[in-house]
């Protein structure tokens, strides 16, 4: 972002913005720069809130006042934002609700269909090309993955390789299963979503198990891919 | 991000040894006209794009590549394939604007704050640490577009 914006006013462009990690903003020096202290996916505070948005927006374009920089003020009162798990770091269920993924998924479809109509048809979900009515051959190839007993799939997109339409079904059921639960229950927070996704869910235990494969595999791109998908 | 003096020592220190280049002085513009009467855009390093659009990859270094999201899309037509276990997407599920407030440039404008809208907004991926595409290639194209646009200011949005 600050390299972006230097660009940009190198070429005659006004710029103002905001930053996540003000340490690499104070090297880089772009011009005009607003430093938040919010999780990356957070960075204007708190959402459907206008309000709070509009405060921090306005305090970046009040940068376009100052006569010189670079400027990189933060933004205040500094807040301690909420932090959430990775896989290995939470306890699964000794006997989750649904042992079977694609189970699992067919519950969940009440709940992620409600909440894409609530939401105006807008949801993360779709970048495996994959319809979500047809998830289950996705599980049905995961599991294979995972067994060895399937290394590719004739439902993989060919513009896709194999370990990036892996990565992009993966990106699918997690937004799947967190639009679902948000649906279910809106008042989950960013940490009990985590954790219910890897404690609870057939899907998470799936994911995980799909890592620790992809990681231990002999090509460098799959290795690469695991790392994107859980920890 | 949290303060880094408020993170554990594994992320801190790998956000510290983040590559990004060390420069000594700073470019500048000088504001031609108040913001009020000046035209914005914005980019986003979210990696959003239209879901027609190529999605950003997984390359070593980054992917440097940028996309065209004309400011009236729907958001219904909107996705992220910049994804990571190191960063929450639920909340830009919750609301688009978290990291992409399209609906409060539209507020800013009508409230007269902000003169005017680009008729295109940019999207990158974020957590490129090879620069060098952004610095040579789509960093400078992205320019001469928001410039043939007419675009005075350019508020530039993370993830």
């Amino acid at each position: 972002m600050s390299v972006l914006a230097r660009v940009y006013e190198e070429r005659g462009l006004v710029t103002t913005g905001l930053v996540l990690i003000e340490e690499h903003a104070q090297r880089v020096k772009p011009p005009r720069m607003l430093s938040v202290p919010f999780n990356f996916g957070n960075t204007l505070g708190r959402p459907n809130d206008p309000e709070y948005q509009h405060e921090i927006l306005r305090a970046t374009f009040d940068l376009l006042d100052r006569e010189e920089g670079p400027a990189l003020d933060r933004f205040s009162p500094d807040i301690a934002p909420e932090l959430f798990s990775q896989g290995s770091g939470v306890v699964r269920q000794d006997s989750p609700v649904v042992s079977d993924p694609s189970q699992e998924v067919d519950l969940m479809r009440p709940f992620y269909e409600r909440w894409v109509q609530q939401n105006g048809g807008r949801t993360a979900v779709g970048l495996s090309t994959i319809s979500q009515t047809d998830f289950k051959l996705v599980i049905k190839f995961l599991e294979n993955f995972i067994g060895n007993k399937e290394l590719d799939t004739p439902i993989r997109p060919e513009q896709f390789s194999v370990s990036h339409f892996i990565r992009y079904c993966v990106d699918d059921l997690k937004a799947y299963c967190f639009e679902s639960k948000m649906y279910e229950d809106p008042n989950l927070s960013i940490t009990q979503l985590h954790e219910w996704l890897w404690a609870e869910t057939a899907v998470g235990s799936l994911i995980m198990r799909l890592a620790e494969r992809m990681r231990s595999d002999n090509d460098n791109e799959v290795k690469a891919v695991a790392f994107g998908i859980a920890r | 991000m949290p303060r880094l003096e408020a993170l554990g020592e594994t992320q801190r220190k790998m956000l510290l040894n983040w590559p990004c280049p060390d420069n000594d002085d700073t470019p500048w513009t000088t504001m031609g006209k108040p913001l009020s009467e000046s035209k914005v855009a914005m980019v986003t390093t979210s990696g959003i794009h239209l879901r027609g659009d190529a999605p950003f990859r997984s390359l070593k270094g980054g992917d440097a590549s940028y996309r065209v999201i004309p400011r009236d899309s729907d958001p219904a037509d909107i996705i992220q394939s910049h994804t990571s276990i190191g960063f929450d997407r639920t909340t830009s599920y919750r609301d688009i604007n978290i990291t992409f407030p399209v609906d409060r440039l539209e507020e800013l404008v009508q409230s007269g704050y902000i003169g005017k809208l680009s008729d295109n907004y940019y999207s990158y991926m974020g957590a490129i640490n090879d620069v060098e595409g952004l610095i040579q290639n789509s960093g400078p194209e992205v320019a001469t577009k928001l410039l043939s646009e007419g675009v005075d200011v350019v508020l530039l949005v993370p993830t």
